[in-house]
């Protein structure tokens, strides 16, 4: 029973060694959030916490995490007898192969599943932790835990150990055991990129997506009450994987020999020196050299340093492994960049930056932890640590060296990624290669990251003195940070490292969000900087290791050179830190999530109670705006006309200033005499009581100047608005009437928390307020409305209607814009350096003919797609006001804004059009759908459907705007392009509509009660439009929107002006039962008033 | 030039007294400190190299603190610990020249003449480029003992540089500290005895942490001069001798053992006087204190 022995003595090894212990409780309180940290951010809906199937996914993304536990564990097991050199001693023993490998093997594989059961225990303990909802919970089950720890962990964790078991044994370095890890990782990724559901199911080492696959048809009760089932594509999975684990081992048995293995080593890697003769050196003098201890010689030692270590990790083929998996994983995953409708982009070098930044951070956080390890026990683990430490080298130059020589490491993967993003750009045909955004995007976005985390790694490191757990501890800081994120611990000077830069756009590159990135980085680099030489005290120099020992000698370890430049850090910490300060609290508000969450709660409970008080409408605007965007100022100076459309006499007027720090109120004023009461001023809300009441029907003028001034920068820079290029805000943000609903807090646990009740998205159809109103904060049934626009001299200023006059004046210039109409009370202000691409079409209302004005403003070098958007406004115009209704503005203006957020949004004659979608797309004839062509026409769809006619703020609301605007869209694009792109279309909102079901927390409504569900008005909403004017002709369903516009648009449908009320989705769906047959009235009630899915064919 | 050690003890965390009360003076010139293994050699060694903290007592060289003003005595230091290891995939020019600029060699041209020189010095010159993993015994200890003098120390420890090392090699390697200027503290530790009568000139005996005997080997041979005897004898009979006599040694010549032993008149019974020998001494003091001599030999 040999065998026997030699796993009693791995056990009985393993289980003196403290990692042991410290693997297991890592899991196991890791474990106990896992639930938490694996569906981070995901809506679980009714699927509760516990079920089945959530535990045994988050068994599998934990064991998968952790897979380098299970390399750490097994890949040492033989390794270990080469690491310790007592290798010679072992196999000359008569130890049979079998009994050494099977007792080896076996024992590590107990000490594994020992390990890992603290995943098991920590999920199962983690069900009873006091910050879970209930509500979240069915009853305990352990045999759920138990189940999925049997049927999925298991398994991995076989595969795992036969794996790293015979790639440790076989290979002998150590730094296998830890990269194998990330090569398990890349093949997971590969997985990923299979298209074949079935295939990726099998494949999924895992197990996520065989779960998804294998109960993808179960409902949210089968998710719940059902044990995962282990008897269908799961099993072939886990048989797949296991199968695979034994024949890794059967081949690691027949290759490993014990006599070979050791002749081998010697063999190979020891070749003999030959000895020279002995030679007579009495002669040989030595010559004086002048020994400097001064910062000359030390800074000749920081350079030898930093480049002996760099070139000591490069020497590592286990590095190169690690750059080329990285090289290779982005060249696989960059395959769909920046994809918009299925429709991916050009691989425009910040798509590539983006991709390359999020698959490969993965890798740096690897290579920081292991290799700052490495680096520290470099000289001890080659026996070398007494010398190093009986010389008069500064342990803080030698720390310091190490640092840079990772930071370089760091860098050598980040100029190969570099190089495989041209590659895959010129594989691509795009020679566009922006090098400084390649440069800005891992120099400044990514280095100092890894920078800051190097620091915290060398300190755990040389505190901690042993290598593994050193290792685990900084991989927990690391999880606590993110965690103490999440917690709110957020301000930038207390939450290590600060916050990640902004986004980069073509348009305004990283604008003003690096000034305070910079800042802050610095900042926490000097506190880095200072971690760095406490590390140099505490490091162990010499044979005494134990705390105690390094903590009492430390005090003599700091050199007067030393003590210099600690006080230099400290005081330029400090410095920076005040200077932050200030910036953040002192000249701008610092407010904390939590602080945001109580005034919200606060607003609603002090105001809530004017919400539907009546007011008067606003009937005119007219501004005079300066932007000073490179300071990110503007002032706007002005007056509304408001008028009183109430049956009462209004005497207070509410009045709403925007609720943020940079945003002043000059003056107010309100014509005739009006006291003002300011007791609500803490919320930016006034009363300004009228001594004449305002009379129905009478007009009143309202004046105020608003001031947006920029003061230093901000904890968390949320305002993007307002930027050097690339300004686009709207009314929203000037003095609004009466209560704000959207300063309520949304989420309905918080309100739970606060004691506020269920918030609806959307009032119900009989709401009488509600049903007056065409939008939240509309404040009005129609403006009329001017403009005038101060810009910088290189931008051009837009907003709605007919640009009457433009000019230049104090090196600045000046647009002037006015509505030939009434127009809806929602207008923009945009500007930034616009290149501009003009045409005309024509309208004809009967006889007479009037051209519209097409423009459209873009950025420089964004011209990919302007002939399909140019067609496609022609193509709307055309297929709209031939079907609809004549349109009804002289001008249509389609401008870029960066790319902060992503959407394409109908105002007046305006559609703001994102950076990031359109304008970028690649779209390919063959493959795609036009997105670009198929967004405009949606867009200006909305000229109609919103601009022309507006729907009552209640639910069914969307039906009409964006539903309405779905099916314009799709019908402009069946007439311009072939059938099959209709098809795949469809097919793509189908897509869209199962995903957003899948993730409806609540019952999903019908089309005609759709609140803020976008899977439903926008991708069921297309669907059904089609399966409409399929069933009852496209011409019935257009003589039906003709009709409704005809009756309900706000400037003069009659039935508009006789019910004083905006239409709902049950007066549209009214004018589909009047054009359809009494045969296919059932049909409309299937599509519009239930819940049925309407599958395409 | 002058170290002193005052008093110094160290215990360790697992209760071993590895110094207790050591006074040493240790002039200049090339010094000797034997013992057996675990003697407390090492520790001592460590102590004064700075890599170790003491319990108690002081150790100065020429008013420098060596126990608090570490830093100041690393400069004039050059140590070669017992074991070592060597960066396998470098060449010793390569790993050389890295240590010299680590000991603040930052002339370029000054610190490619040294490492030449000391190459050369320890005969390692024509290997120069050869990876270390290929580097003999011999090689290495010679190549650490270039490395020890990089900075031209005045106080330089070697701490059992020959232990397992061949005769020719050991030769090789007392050739190259033979010609240390006398102007260098040199502190040599050892267990063989040859070392010490071959190289030192003043010589400590240390056992279990404690210093035995002090003073030049040449002066301490004669304090035995007259007492040592020795006779070949059967082996049956040497547990029989040993109860009778102070068996200072026993070896095997032709497969029969010769004891040494010491005796202030002539013992007779087929004793014959000899010359007193460094090992005499070195294992007349270890018996002094250690019940079983065979623990030694």
């Amino acid at each position: 029973m040999m065998w026997y022995n030699i796993f009693k003595f791995e056990i009985n090894y393993r289980i003196k060694r403290a990692d042991t212990y410290v693997f297991f409780i890592f899991l196991l309180l890791f474990s106990m959030v896992g639930v938490d940290f694996v569906f981070q951010g995901m809506e679980l809906g009714e699927i509760k916490r516990n079920s089945p199937l959530v535990v045994a996914k988050t068994m599998g993304a934990i064991t998968g995490i952790f897979m380098i536990l299970v390399s750490m564990i097994m890949g040492v097991s033989v390794l270990r007898d080469f690491e310790y050199q007592i290798e010679s001693l072992m196999y000359v023993n008569p130890i049979k192969k079998k009994d050494y490998l099977l007792g080896r093997f076996l024992g590590s594989f107990a000490v594994l599943l020992f390990v890992f059961s603290g995943v098991f225990f920590g999920m199962a303990l983690g069900e009873f932790m006091p910050w879970h909802d209930p509500e979240n919970y069915m009853n305990f089950d352990l045999f759920t835990y138990l189940h999925a720890f049997m049927t999925i962990t298991l398994p991995i964790l076989f595969f795992g150990a036969c794996l790293f078991f015979v790639s440790g044994a076989l290979s002998k370095k150590l730094m296998v055991v830890y990269t194998q890890g990330v090569v398990f990782f890349v093949m997971f990724m590969l997985t990923k990129s299979i298209s074949n559901e079935f295939i990726q199911a099998i494949l999924d080492p895992f197990s996520l997506t065989t779960l998804s696959f294998a109960t993808k048809s179960w409902s949210v009760v089968e998710k719940n009450a059902q044990l995962i089932p282990f008897w269908s594509v799961l099993l072939c999975n886990k048989l797949f994987w296991s199968t695979l684990g034994v024949v890794i081992l059967a081949y690691g048995y027949k290759k490993f020999n014990l006599n070979v293995m050791k002749n081998k080593r010697f063999k190979g890697k020891k070749r003999q020196v030959i000895d020279s003769h002995t030679e007579d050196t009495n002669g040989i003098s030595i010559p004086e050299t002048q020994i400097q201890q001064g910062l000359q010689s030390q800074w000749a030692q920081l350079k030898q340093f930093s480049w002996f270590y760099f070139i000591s990790i490069c020497k590592q083929s286990s590095f190169w492994a690690i750059v080329i998996c990285g090289m290779v994983i982005i060249l696989i995953n960059s395959i769909s960049l920046g994809t918009v409708y299925g429709v991916d982009s050009y691989p425009a070098t910040y798509f590539i930056v983006e991709e390359l930044q999020e698959m490969s951070i993965y890798f740096f956080i690897i290579i920081v932890l292991f290799y700052s390890g490495e680096l520290i026990w470099k000289e001890r683990s080659a026996k070398l640590n007494l010398i190093y430490d009986a010389t008069s080298m500064s342990s803080f130059v030698n720390l310091l060296g190490k640092y840079f020589g990772l930071i370089l490491i760091c860098i050598v993967l980040m100029l190969a990624l570099i190089l495989s993003g041209v590659v895959f750009q010129t594989l691509n045909g795009y020679y566009e290669y922006e090098f400084q955004v390649y440069f800005y995007g891992f120099f400044l976005e990514i280095l100092p990251f890894l920078a800051l985390y190097s620091f915290v790694a060398f300190f755990v490191q040389s505190l901690v003195n042993n290598k593994f757990i050193g290792i685990m501890v900084v991989l927990a800081f690391f999880i606590a940070t993110i965690a103490l994120g999440l917690f709110g611990f957020e301000h930038p000077l207390y939450f290590f490292g600060g916050n990640s830069l902004g986004t980069y756009s073509d348009m305004n590159g990283y604008g003003h969000f690096l000034k305070p990135y910079l800042f802050f980085k610095t900042y926490w680099f000097l506190f880095g900087m200072l971690l760095l030489i406490l590390s140099s005290l505490f490091l162990a120099r010499g044979t005494e290791t134990s705390f105690l020992k390094r903590f009492k000698a430390s005090r003599n370890r700091m050199s007067k050179p030393l003590l210099k430049f600690t006080s230099f850090i400290i005081i330029s910490f400090m410095g920076i830190g005040s200077f932050i300060f200030y910036n953040t609290n002192v000249l701008n508000d610092y407010w904390t999530t939590a602080d945001a969450t109580e005034f919200r709660v606060g607003y609603e409970r002090t105001l809530k109670k004017f919400e539907y008080l009546p007011q008067p409408k606003i009937a005119t605007v007219n501004l005079n705006v300066e932007l000073y965007l490179s300071e990110r100022s503007y002032t706007a100076e002005g007056y509304y006309i408001l008028k009183n459309t109430n049956d009462i006499a209004i005497s207070k007027i509410h009045i709403q200033k925007l609720i943020e720090g940079d945003v002043t109120l000059d003056y107010i004023t309100i014509e005739g005499e009006t006291t003002i009461d300011t007791q609500y001023s803490k919320y930016d809300y006034t009363i300004h009581e009228l001594k004449d009441p305002l009379q129905p029907g009478d007009t009143i003028k309202m004046s105020f100047k608003q001031t947006f001034v920029t003061r230093g920068f901000k904890a968390s820079e949320s305002n993007p608005n307002v930027v050097a290029n690339g300004t686009f805000f709207n009314n929203e943000d000037f003095p609004t009437l009466g209560y704000n609903k959207k300063y309520e807090l949304r989420d309905n646990d918080e309100r739970a928390e606060h004691q506020l009740p269920k918030r609806a998205d959307k009032a119900s159809r009989d709401d009488v307020h509600e049903l007056l109103n065409a939008r939240s904060g509309g404040d009005s049934d129609g403006i009329d409305f001017e403009i005038v626009i101060g810009t910088e001299i290189d931008q051009t200023a837009i907003a709605p209607g007919k640009l009457l006059k433009q000019w230049e004046e104090n090196n600045r210039r000046y647009f002037h814009y006015k509505m030939n109409q009434k127009m809806i009370n929602f207008h923009t202000i945009v500007s930034a350096r616009y290149e501009v691409k003009k045409d005309i079409w024509m309208s004809k209302s009967g006889m007479a003919e009037q051209p519209v004005h097409l423009e459209i403003h873009y950025h420089e070098g964004h011209h990919y797609n302007l002939d399909r958007m140019m067609d496609a406004m022609k193509a709307s115009f055309d297929y709209y006001s031939s079907n609809f209704s004549p349109y009804q503005y002289e001008q249509m203006r389609i401008v870029e804004f960066p790319r902060y957020e992503v959407f394409a949004q109908s105002f007046p004659g305006t559609v703001p059009f994102s950076e990031a979608i359109g304008f970028v797309l690649d779209i390919n004839e063959e493959e795609d759908v036009d997105m670009a062509f198929y967004v405009t026409a949606h867009e200006l769809a909305h000229q109609w459907f919103g601009m022309q006619i507006e729907a009552a703020n209640v639910k069914g609301r969307y039906l009409i705007l964006e539903t309405l605007s779905q099916y314009a869209a799709l019908m402009v694009l069946k007439k311009n392009y072939p059938e099959d792109k209709i098809q795949q279309f469809l097919e793509i909102q189908q897509k869209e509509y199962v995903e957003g079901k899948q993730r409806e927390a609540g019952q999903e409504p019908s089309l005609a009660l759709v609140e803020n569900q976008e899977y439903i008005y926008y991708a069921k909403g297309a669907i059904n439009m089609y399966a409409l004017q399929n069933a009852i002709g496209e011409d019935k369903v257009n003589l039906a929107l003709k009709q409704f516009i005809n009756d309900w648009n706000s400037l003069d449908g009659p039935l508009k002006a006789s019910t004083k009320r905006y239409p709902t989705s049950k007066d549209l769906i009214g004018y589909f039962r009047d054009v359809a047959p009494d045969d296919l009235q059932c049909l409309i009630t299937e599509l519009f008033e239930s819940t049925t899915e309407i599958k395409i064919d | 030039m002058e170290l002193i050690i005052d008093n110094l003890s160290k215990t360790y965390s697992n209760g071993v007294k590895a110094l207790q009360d050591v006074s040493l003076e240790i002039p200049t010139g090339m010094f000797g400190l034997l013992g057996p293994n675990g003697a407390g050699k090492s520790t001592l060694m460590r102590t004064i190299a700075t890599l170790q903290e003491a319990d108690k007592g002081t150790i100065s060289l020429d008013g420098i603190d060596a126990l608090k003003q570490k830093n100041e005595v690393r400069q004039i230091l050059g140590y070669l610990p017992q074991q070592f290891g060597l960066y396998p995939r470098m060449s010793a020019e390569v790993l050389l020249n890295h240590f010299a600029v680590l000991k603040g060699i930052s002339n370029k041209k000054e610190r490619k003449e040294l490492v030449k020189a000391l190459l050369y010095k320890t005969n390692l010159y024509e290997v120069r480029k050869q990876n270390l993993s290929g580097y003999s015994g011999g090689m290495k200890q010679r190549f650490g003992i270039a490395q020890a003098l990089l900075n031209n120390p005045k106080l330089l420890i070697v701490d059992e540089p020959t232990a397992g090392l061949d005769p020719l090699e050991r030769n090789r390697f007392y050739n190259v500290l033979s010609e240390l200027g006398e102007n260098t503290i040199v502190i040599l530790s050892t267990h063989i005895v040859e070392d010490v009568k071959e190289l030192c000139t003043n010589m400590a005996i240390i056992n279990q942490g404690q210093v035995l005997l002090k003073g030049n080997p040449r002066e301490i041979i004669d304090g035995l001069e007259g007492k040592v005897y020795q006779k070949t004898i059967a082996k049956l009979e040497l547990e029989n001798y040993k109860s009778n006599y102070q068996v200072i040694s026993e070896r095997l010549f032709h497969g029969k053992p010769i004891i040494h032993i010491l005796s202030d008149t002539n013992p007779g019974n087929g004793f014959s006087p000899i010359d007193a020998d460094l090992e005499d001494v070195y294992f007349s003091q270890i018996f002094g204190i250690a019940a079983n001599p065979k623990s030694i030999v």
